[in-house]
């Protein structure tokens, strides 16, 4: 157990969850009762993965806590009409008149029904990037698990602004909800687009920091020379939308120019799906009587089930073999004496003909260079080393390959994050020190370790919690707006599914439903905290008209924003240094947080709520009271809706349910429990405690960072290469959807294939765009990319100056980067004022000439285009978000789009 | 001894501006003022291109160009290495903040608010009158490392006595540490990785070392920076307009340059006719006016007197010294008529026009001033302007008094100016190729080339044939002066100002990243050689 020496004599405690890649640990300082200084919690350093640190945005947070802009009293709309021309007309009202306003519109909904005519829940609520709000709004999740059925399908950015193919596919094949290299071992990491020195945290930062004193190797495979193309060995400007060619060119090169025994053939044997034999409609051979799949042991010369003892699985070859084949639904198929191959076999026929100079051309990258990286990766990947973590002894493959977003989600994201698993195992690199790992997982379940996550399911694989596409379970009715149960069986039904879902389809519904999806209906209310997704989402302008017309908007608003233009009640609540609250910390979760420690850390207020702001967990309490549902809140938060179950083996500190308690009381029980849960009961130290230390920790085995072992323990096997299940989901589900009538999503339906092939991404994108908009592709020459800022990624922090004048020491945060020959080309100089245009939506903003980028590329850092929000509406910077149409065909099979559109640029101005 | 620095690794350095956040709430410095930052550099040509972030701020330099300069003594040299400013002695003259080829130094001289209107909280709370109005910049975080020593912490090695820029660094780029002590953490890295310092070549000693490549020895040779020519998008590392000093520094230099040569002609002239006690006069109201242009550009006039602080080596204290004298006997003489005290009082008015050419000859952040030959163009400019200026004076005198001063006296004065318009000519003929194509900022060349009726080619020469025509008509000498006055004035306007590029920053070597190798450097906005 490791805690902190003392609290701080002139401040706080507290932490920073303002982005995905925290929480992280830091310090206030104070006099007379004013925050005025952020630094790192040195006491963590032996904890924490980065010594304590944390990064610039932690520094907005004094600004952001005194900011002159914030609304600091509840405010109620006067003007019922909406729109970005309207005029909110908001007037200062008391807490009690907003809170009154609001449980009588949620009486009336629950009056009315939890959900409406179309089954859709009565309340919305959309929370900012990767569920960091949670950290933020203390017990407001027990409400709404008192409430019962809320619609979190409206996305603010999900799908188009994350990783989501590797979301949904790592989560299936290594419980990776988010995958990172084993950084500290390796020896080499190609990254295709992942930025992590700008959005992997702290913990991402300082680990490849250290990785490259120590000399790693990083190939940065990227349109635009990226703070991470900068820190890396080597910058390969790859044409946009085109990694998936790359890396199947990667695959051929493994397969088809390096010796097999370069290969962890072992690995593939063991644990994989390599050796499954394959019949003739594409699915496995089973054993006839255990349904088991069947692979060729080399030792009898017979086809025999995959887990039978004493096995030597043959890869490659062709072989004579019986068994059964299991369609999709009801299909059933027996052979006799047919011939088979097995996974692996397939596997080299299917990539034939990706090879480098293949690939070259449509890169636009020399074949020269795409197999030195492969042969790279073979260098580097140490096939047959092991290494003893922990007293137990592993396969030690330092290399890795990193996806970023535009890569990983969106058209082409199933192909790029098959290949790059793929390739880890090849080498034997997946789930192994040095190699590609998982870091947490968010759709199987528990959420808390993914070991705990691995168990047991069909073929010898691990189980996965997909939505149904039987006949009889399939949801034809999704129980959210945006239909992620009915349309994507990866999406599953977590509590975090909603997010996963096609979240853009909530939006495109508002203005003209689906065909045989029930009548779009907009939430009765819909609450909105820590997110603009009239910003940050794409089609930011269909975005705002869709939610112009939602009756009732209840914001939890820091400033005035373009999102609560629209609202009808905005509620100021504490913000990061005035809120209380616990939340966990450490194991090993997404971006590059691998911990080897695991506990609790507190948020203790640095300063007095400013104004008649307050903390979330009183709105909560009294929001459940208002509206009835005191009892159920109190019960939830006893069952852990605030993050830790306030009971346990010998020890119970449950909040008598009947009576509101203040923040105070419900977080001195929940760090009650929280001490319990990690001395197993044994201590039970309190609020008091906390504000002292800051943190409370225990040990986090290493061990754990590695799926490996878990798998290995189990005697299961990481399902790759062959897509075997998926693609019997994919032909249920269009047997589902066509049955109901549905064929608006054979497009995506085509995805589900065993092993994917090379689509045109670039040509997908340049049709979608022809097609929607009856344009000429070519009057569009540039590709529009964007890419996270450390200074803004996530960070809700647009409208803080300090953040603006420290961010523009980065070039390119001032407009839209652009190569000077390209520039040249239309008589643009640096600081040029220009209207870059797609052909759904235009932007503006000054060109910032660099030389690292592709000239038939141009990059807009961040999401702006504020027109509501004080301070950052004075930028004038551009967006690619109001570029990008939301359109269907721009829609993959697992509901998500990408950060990719075609655009035009006109001079409209000289420097200023 | 101990000598504290910052070691940069900039194969670590993610340009992130943690350390610049972090400096702006340790020391609660004003929007816009960042005494640490990172710069973005970019170097190549696509598709061969890299880029790497550098930490700057105050280097903390063995032989600080600031401390030279400062008038005041409020910059000063700790025995550690660490450069200080006495925020209680500076006047204000920002002569440091150029002088610093580093653009280390600012100066604030009012409140100002992140989002205007009234000062937020935590401002009103960090509110520090006693910097408004003079210098400011990094101080190593003094006061942490002074408290944390006290109680009993090493510096760069425990939190609370580090500074605030690198204790925050989330790369572990920034060290802290005494590189005068073989074992420490700072001494570790330079002896283990190949490293350079920022304008070595400017001979500062800067305290900020950059490491680029890994355990190669420190001894390796380590290549200049080359000079490229139109760098792109580099905005924010191309040498920049200085805007410590504007016309009201400029004043000083023309009306101190032309006093201090009017009233030395004055005094050559009385000893072949009788003084001119009205060039006299305009001589001090001259330099008077000059030196009252400087006090209103000074952040805080009434320490004025404290420019005096500091003769020993700062040029400006020198130049404030001497005016007294050149008032003195310069006064005097015209009170009391004595052609000996005006005589006494001529060499003042040299040492004052030459005060004010050492003082741009010390300012090393302005590579146009920093030339050596830029010492005799200014006294000879000086010269030359109060030689013209008594020419219309004199002219000017004798219309108005009906009297006839003479060919032969004519001569003298045509002759002179003759002189010195072709001697001007001459060493601005010596400073400009001395300067070559690479001795300043591209910016900065250009400017001064094409600064119309500045010293070079058509404007002197016309000014020689109008003084040669004075033998015929006397008119034209008045003209020839004037002129000779007015190109000088424009020269030293574009030279104080429109040309007052400063050095810009550079980088000497591309670091390796990772397995990565090292790579030239760029000087951007500097044409090769």
């Amino acid at each position: 157990m490791q805690q902190n020496a003392d609290t701080p004599s002139d401040g706080r405690w507290s932490y920073c969850y303002q982005c995905v890649a925290g929480p992280d640990l830091l310090k206030v300082k104070t006099r007379n009762g004013v925050p005025y200084q952020v630094g790192p919690n040195d006491e963590a350093a032996e904890i924490h993965p980065a010594g304590g640190k944390v990064c610039v945005k932690a520094f907005g947070l004094i600004q952001k806590t005194h900011n002159p802009n914030r609304i600091l009293t509840p405010m109620m709309r006067t003007n019922p009409k909406k729109g970005r021309d309207q005029d909110p007309g908001f007037r200062p009202v008391s807490w009690d008149e907003a809170l009154d306003a609001i449980a009588a519109r949620l009486k009336q909904a629950r009056a009315d029904g939890l959900t409406d005519e179309s089954g859709f829940p009565r309340v919305a609520a959309s929370f900012g990037g990767g569920g960091t709000p949670t950290a933020y709004m203390g017990t407001f999740p027990a409400f709404l698990a008192a409430w019962g059925p809320v619609d979190m399908s409206f996305g603010s950015g999900q799908g188009v602004k994350c990783y989501h193919s590797e979301h949904l596919y790592g989560e299936l094949w290594h419980r990776a909800f988010t995958v990172s290299p084993d950084t500290p071992l390796c020896e080499l990491v190609i990254s295709f687009g992942a930025n992590v020195e700008a959005s992997g945290g702290v913990c991402g930062i300082r680990r490849h920091a250290d990785a490259r004193a120590r000399g790693i190797r990083r190939i940065q495979v990227e349109p635009h020379l990226s703070v991470t193309g900068a820190c890396s060995a080597k910058w390969v400007p790859i044409r946009p939308k085109t990694d998936a060619a790359f890396l199947f060119a990667m695959l051929h090169h493994l397969l088809y120019s390096a010796p097999r025994e370069r290969l962890d053939l072992p690995f593939l044997k063991e644990m994989t799906s390599s050796p499954y034999l394959i019949a003739p409609n594409g699915f496995y051979l089973r054993d006839p009587d255990s349904g088991k799949p069947l692979v060729w042991d080399l030792k009898t010369a017979t086809a025999r089930p995959f887990d039978s003892p004493d096995l030597d699985p043959a890869l490659e070859g062709e072989f004579v073999a019986s068994g059964r084949e299991d369609g999709a639904d009801e299909q059933r198929w027996s052979h006799e004496n047919i011939p088979t191959r097995p996974a692996f076999s397939h596997l080299i026929a299917h990539v034939e003909p990706y090879s480098p100079v293949w690939a070259a051309e449509i890169c636009d990258v020399p074949a020269e260079d795409i197999r030195d990286t492969a042969e790279a990766f073979l260098d580097h990947a140490h096939v047959g080393e092991t290494i003893e973590i922990e007293g137990r002894r592993l396969p030690f493959r330092p290399v890795a390959i990193s996806l970023g977003k535009t890569v990983n989600n969106g058209w082409g994201g199933y192909e790029c994050v098959w290949a790059r698993t793929l390739m880890a195992c090849l080498i034997g690199g997946l789930e192994v020190p040095g190699g590609t790992l998982g870091t947490t997982v968010r759709l199987n379940r528990p959420a808390d370790n993914r070991w705990s996550s691995v168990t047991p399911g069909p073929d010898g694989f691990m189980f996965y919690p997909m939505n149904p596409t039987e006949k009889e379970t399939w949801h034809k009715r999704s129980t959210t707006r945006h239909a992620h149960q009915t349309l994507v069986p990866l999406a599953a039904n977590s509590p975090w599914s909603q997010a996963l879902g096609p979240t853009h389809l909530a939006w495109m519904m508002q203005k003209k439903g689906f065909d045989h999806l029930p009548k779009p209906t907009p939430p009765d209310v819909w609450f909105v905290y820590r997110t603009n997704p009239a910003i940050s989402f794409w089609d930011t302008g269909a975005v705002l008209d869709a939610m112009s017309n939602f009756p009732f908007t209840v914001c939890f608003a820091y400033t005035m924003d373009e999102t609560n233009h629209t609202a009808d009640i905005l509620l100021p609540e504490c913000t990061d240094l005035e809120g209380l609250q616990l939340i966990r910390i450490g194991g090993s979760k997404y971006v590059e947080q691998f911990w080897e420690y695991q506990g609790f850390a507190l948020r203790d207020p640095a300063s007095p709520p400013q104004g008649e702001a307050r903390d979330f967990s009183w709105i909560s309490t009294e929001l459940a009271r208002r509206t009835g549902l005191l009892e159920k809140y109190n019960a939830a938060i006893n069952k852990g809706a605030a993050g830790v179950r306030l009971f346990g083996e010998g020890y119970d500190f449950s909040l008598p349910p009947e009576q509101p308690h203040p923040p105070e009381e419900i977080w001195d029980a929940i760090c009650r429990a929280a001490s319990a849960e990690l001395t197993g009961g044994a201590q039970s130290q309190g609020l008091d405690y906390y504000r002292k230390h800051g943190f409370r920790v225990k040990k986090f085995p290493r061990l754990q960072w590695y799926l490996y072992p878990a798998l290995k323990d189990q005697g299961l096997r990481f399902e790759l290469p062959y897509q075997e299940r998926l693609m019997r989901i994919g032909q249920q589900l269009g047997a589902r959807l066509h049955e109901a009538g549905i064929t608006w999503w054979d497009r995506q339906l085509k995805e589900y294939e065993p092993m994917p092939h090379w689509q045109d991404l670039p040509g997908l994108w340049a049709q979608a765009l022809e097609d929607a908009f009856e344009v000429r592709i070519d009057d569009y020459p540039f590709w529009v990319l964007t890419a996270r800022s450390m200074q803004y990624s996530w960070g809700g922090n647009a409208g803080i100056q300090m953040i603006d004048e420290v961010a523009r020491n980065i070039a390119g945060h001032a407009g839209v980067v652009m190569n000077p020959k390209a520039a040249a080309r239309l008589g643009l100089r640096e600081g040029d004022l220009v209207e870059i245009a797609s052909p759904s939506g235009k932007t503006r903003g000054a060109v910032s000439l660099r030389q690292g980028i592709r000239p038939d590329t141009l990059l807009m850092l961040g999401q702006f285009d504020h027109w509501k929000t004080p301070y950052a509406k004075e930028l004038q910077r551009p967006s690619m978000n109001a570029l990008m149409p939301m359109l269907l065909a721009l829609t993959d099979a697992t509901g998500s789009g990408a950060d990719l559109v075609r655009a035009s640029v006109t001079p409209i101005g000289a420097a200023p | 001894m101990t000598r504290y620095a910052i070691v940069a690794d900039l194969n670590r350095c993610v340009g992130c501006q943690t350390c610049t956040s972090a400096c702006k709430h340790q020391n609660a410095t004003a929007p816009g003022i960042q005494w640490r930052k990172v710069l973005d550099f970019e170097v190549g040509e696509f598709p061969e291109v890299s880029r790497a972030f550098v930490p700057v701020g105050c280097m903390h330099c063995d032989e600080p160009p600031c401390l030279e300069v400062c008038p005041s003594t409020a910059t000063r040299k700790r025995a550690d290495g660490i450069v200080t400013i006495d925020y209680d002695i500076c006047i204000g003259c920002a002569y440091c903040a150029i002088a610093c080829p580093y653009q280390a130094r600012f100066r604030v001289d009012a409140p100002a608010n992140a989002y205007g209107g009234e000062r937020m909280r935590h401002e009103r709370l960090r509110d520090d009158p006693a910097r408004l109005g003079v210098a400011q910049k990094c101080t190593f975080c003094v006061e942490r490392i002074d408290a944390g020593m006290a109680a009993g912490l090493v510096p760069g090695i425990d939190p609370e006595a580090t500074p605030a820029c690198v204790n925050s660094c989330i790369a572990g780029a920034l060290t802290f540490g005494d590189i005068e002590d073989a074992d420490s953490n700072v001494s570790t890295l330079l002896r283990e990785n190949r490293h350079f310092r920022m304008h070595e070549d400017l001979g500062t000693g800067p305290g900020i070392y950059y490491l680029y490549d890994g355990e190669i020895g420190q001894t390796a040779p380590i290549e200049p920076a080359p000079m490229v020519a139109e760098p792109a998008g580099m905005a924010a590392v191309l040498p920049r307009l200085q805007h410590s000093w504007d016309w009201r520094a400029v004043g000083n230099f023309i009306f101190g340059g032309a006093g201090s040569g009017l009233l030395i002609a004055a005094a050559l002239y009385g000893l072949i006719a009788p003084p001119m006690w009205s060039a006299v006069f305009l001589g001090l109201a001259l330099v008077g006016a000059g030196l009252g242009c400087v006090w209103l550009e000074i952040g805080r006039p009434w320490r004025f007197l404290n420019v005096f602080r500091h003769p020993a080596q700062s040029w400006m204290s020198r130049e404030a010294g001497i005016a007294l004298a050149y008032f003195a006997l310069g006064g005097l003489a015209w009170l009391t008529g004595a052609l000996a005290l005006l005589l006494l009082a001529a060499p003042f008015a040299f040492a004052f026009v030459y005060a004010q050419a050492r003082i741009l000859r010390a300012a090393r952040g302005i590579p146009l001033w920093r030339q050596k030959q830029i010492v005799p163009l200014i006294v000879v400019t000086g010269l030359t302007e109060g030689a013209g200026l008594f020419a219309v004076v004199a002219l000017i005198d004798q219309a108005l008094a009906g009297v006839d001063i003479g060919l032969l006296h004519h001569g003298w004065l045509a002759g002179g100016l003759f002189a010195l318009v072709v001697l001007r000519f001459a060493l601005w003929q010596v400073y400009r190729r001395a300067l070559g194509h690479g001795g300043a900022p591209k910016a900065a060349l250009a400017e001064l080339d094409e600064t119309p009726l500045a010293l070079a080619g058509l404007g002197q020469a016309i000014i020689l044939v109008l003084v040669s025509a004075a033998f015929l008509t006397p008119a034209s000498l008045g003209v020839a002066g004037a002129l000779a006055l007015l190109t000088g004035w424009r020269f030293k306007f574009a030279l104080v100002t429109r040309a007052a590029f400063n050095q810009g920053y550079e980088i000497a070597r591309m670091p390796a990243r990772g397995a990565g190798v090292s790579g030239p450097g760029i000087r951007p906005g500097w044409v090769a050689e």
